[in-house]
């Protein structure tokens, strides 16, 4: 579509961006004291962008002259990053460590990484795919050292930095290399040229390959391109790991489908179902061993840490392990599960580290030993935490369960090739129960039984931990209509 | 006599690889940016070469961006390094370790 | 014929350069080392008859981004103490030399008005401004525009964490 035409189907990205122009400017004039105001103006946009997306339509098309796809695939991805971001702008007014920070640039920040995050969502063209990535990264950056003044959260930002650079620029080689093959930077004609390519070309299309994968790798936090998480996790203000736990990541496996599937997949079928492109290695069966490593390196190094917030670090990478299990099928029931499992990955994960958030401020502390008694002292907040427990578990009745269900169902209708990745995958979520029910344990078993009982004092952290749980809870055993949305949005643009 | 793509290309190759062992073997953050900024151009060489070789901008265009982002990056990461040498008057990334393995 | 073997001559020092950067101990050093090998990349890029590039390279890589690393070492006083006053002859004489290769690499294109790769008997105009120009405005519109408002940012965000006070 030309760029002037595409001008009416791009509202959601027009609005975000007039939004994060206009929280530029409202910044400049607020005081130092009310800065925090900026995030009214922030959440004013993201809902209206959500609307925009809501009554867009569902057209599928190019936009751009073909640098990115508008698609129902992308627009789920969309509605994902934006409740999310949601969720995160109202979270960190009751952040404890922001409090003492100027407030402006990191709402507006946040509103840039939406738009980084749309674009990653629906990028076609390979340029575009290592703009949008670089933007994200380049505000995670920034937002990972928010709190300047604490050399934990600088640490954090500067080893992000450089993994990210460095990891970027191995992508952008292997982009290179792409464009170098096939004299293209279009996802629909690499794919073409990469037909034709004579066997001669194979080591270059496997080293390429190599280099990309590192690339998506490191946004997703697979193994081995995970060593930047744990500490960007743990040093990073709490708001900012959740949505890095979330966000990225959703956005992350949208682009590694995309890519993977269009560049390359082997037909133009609504979800390619071979990878027979590429010769010489076995791919499937790669990316099927670096899903159970990855979850079982999360697993295995989560059960040791005395700390929450690191737990959950490690375990977010056990969870991307569960998600790229689907990845080598290249079936259209596994990517219908890698977005189910997201959505509900979404709610429960963003609300424990909520609870870890709310507990950090009023403890003064994230490790195990600062969730004693809780369920006695605060039983609502107890109870929740406990759900989302089970939940990121994969227990019944929880979205976590339906997540896995989907997930797993996948892999096994896949074939027989892949029931050791299934069984690999069903023996780690039972290593994880141990670490989560631990959480559980601290909570209800641990420490002195207050009689007193609590609630939380604002009713914004009510309504928000309920608006985590309710999901949660209710996407256990009435999933029907997100199970047909998603269904609905899984259209993939595939070339004019 | 004319010079064949694949001189360029491996030219690309050894800058590349001279960036990343750069990045892996120095202690020092700044040492390490400029490694990636090594990688970089050697992305962007290769990037010029194809781009010759097909006859076409679209590798140009490219480069122009990697050039607006490596600006970008370098300047907040640098902004880190210096926010982070305030708190600990150090660049060295190997005692950059408050945080528990 | 010279213009080949020109070629190969930047390239040994673009190697030799890099290498430098990467060994030496002294961040200073290993910056201008780096101004080096990007300024024998721009001449290469001129070879290659991409003349933007070459220009933005010059100015972009060696002129900004160098300058802002030598303003963060001097200003954290990274370099090595002793390095300053051998560092005002090595800047002379590099300079001279940088510029020097500029202008062999811009003549050696003028007079023979073809690049290093260039196949005899054909026509190519992908390295100008306008192509250029025209790919950035019309086919690379949206990457064009979502960069301007990644600098902004990048702008806002780097003087937030350099700041002193919050």
């Amino acid at each position: 579509m030309s760029n002037l035409h595409s001008l009416t189907h791009f509202w959601p990205e027009l609005i975000l961006t007039i939004t994060v122009l206009a929280a530029i400017i409202s910044d400049l004039i607020y005081r130092r004291e009310e800065s925090f105001k900026v995030a009214w103006w922030v959440l004013g946009g993201l809902v209206l962008t959500l609307f925009a997306i809501q009554i867009g339509g569902s057209t599928v098309s190019d936009l751009f002259m073909g640098t990115i796809a508008l698609d129902p695939f992308s627009e789920f991805f969309k509605v994902l990053v934006l409740i999310s971001t949601i969720a995160v702008v109202l979270m960190s007014f009751n952040s404890n460590e922001l409090k003492d920070y100027r407030m402006g640039e990191y709402y507006s920040v946040l509103a840039i990484m939406a738009i980084g995050l749309f674009l990653m969502a629906s990028a076609i063209d390979v340029l575009m795919v290592y703009l949008a990535l670089e933007v994200v990264s380049i505000m995670s950056f920034f937002l990972a050292g928010y709190l300047k003044k604490n050399p934990h959260s600088n640490e954090a930002s500067l080893k992000y930095v450089i993994y990210g650079a460095f990891s970027s620029g191995i992508m952008l080689y292997g982009l290179s290399i792409l464009f170098g093959l096939t004299g293209t930077t279009k996802f629909i004609g690499m794919q073409t040229a990469i037909a034709n390519l004579g066997p001669d070309s194979n080591l270059a299309l496997i080293l390429s390959a190599v280099f990309i994968l590192a690339g998506f790798g490191y946004k997703i936090s697979a193994v081995p391109f995970h060593f930047w998480t744990p500490d960007v996790y743990e040093g990073s203000p709490t708001t900012i790991t959740a949505y890095l736990s979330v966000a990225p990541k959703a956005a992350g496996f949208a682009m590694m489908i995309r890519f993977f599937n269009q560049v390359f997949g082997d037909s133009t079928a609504l979800v390619s179902e071979t990878w027979s492109t590429i010769n010489g290695i076995p791919w499937p069966q790669l990316m099927g061993v670096l899903a159970a490593v990855t979850m079982t390196v999360g697993n295995m190094v989560a059960i040791q840490q005395d700390s929450v917030k690191r737990m959950l670090a490690y375990s977010s990478i056990a969870h991307a392990g569960y998600m790229m299990m689907a990845l080598p099928l290249m079936s259209e029931a596994g990517v219908y599960g890698i977005m189910i499992y997201l959505l509900m990955y979404l709610f429960m994960n963003l609300g424990a580290f909520f609870v870890v958030i709310y507990v950090q401020g009023k403890f003064g502390g994230e490790d195990f030993d600062n969730f004693d008694g809780l369920g006695w002292k605060m039983p609502f907040v107890g109870v929740v935490m406990t759900l989302f427990m089970f939940s990121l578990t994969g227990l019944p009745p929880t979205a976590g369960f339906i997540g896995k269900f989907y997930l797993f169902a996948a892999v096994i209708k896949a074939g027989t090739q892949y029931y050791w990745l299934a069984i690999v995958g069903a023996l780690n979520s039972v290593v994880s129960l141990y670490y989560y029910i631990r959480v559980v344990k601290h909570m209800f078993l641990k420490g002195e039984r207050s009689e007193s009982v609590e609630m939380p004092a604002s009713s914004l952290v009510t309504i928000l931990l309920l608006a985590m749980a309710l999901p949660t809870f209710i996407l256990g055993w009435y999933f029907a209509p997100v199970v047909t949305w998603i269904s609905e949005s899984l259209v993939i643009f595939q070339g004019m | 006599m004319v010079v064949p793509l694949e001189h360029v290309i491996a030219l690309s190759m050894i800058l590349f690889s001279i960036g990343v062992l750069g990045v892996l073997f120095r202690r020092n953050a700044i040492t390490i940016f400029m490694s990636i900024e090594l990688m970089l151009n050697a992305v962007n060489l290769a990037l010029v070469g194809f781009s010759r070789y097909y006859n076409s901008v679209d590798g140009q265009v490219f480069v122009f961006l990697v050039m607006t982002l490596a600006a970008a990056e370098v300047a907040v990461g640098l902004a880190i390094i210096i926010a982070l040498y305030r708190n600990r008057q150090t660049v060295n990334i190997d005692e950059i370790n408050l945080m528990k393995n | 014929m010279f213009t080949s073997i020109f070629f190969y001559f930047l390239a040994s020092i673009a190697i030799a350069s890099a290498i430098f950067v990467v060994l030496n101990r002294n961040a200073v050093y290993s910056a201008i080392a780096l101004v080096l090998c990007f300024f024998s990349l721009a001449v290469i890029y001129l070879l290659l008859e991409a003349y933007v590039i070459a220009v933005l390279e010059v100015f972009i890589y060696a002129g900004a981004i160098m300058v802002l690393f030598l303003f963060v070492i001097m200003l954290l006083n990274l370099g090595l103490e002793d390095a300053f006053p051998y560092f005002r002859h090595l800047q002379r004489a590099l300079s001279l030399f940088m510029v020097g290769l500029f202008f062999v690499g811009i003549f050696l294109i003028m007079f023979n008005e073809q690049g290093i790769l260039h196949q005899p008997g054909e026509k190519f105009s992908a390295g100008d401004i306008y192509a250029l120009g025209e790919a950035l405005f019309s086919k690379y519109l949206l990457p064009f525009e979502v960069a301007s408002l990644l600098l902004l940012v990048a702008l806002i965000g780097t003087v937030y964490l350099a700041k002193r006070k919050i």
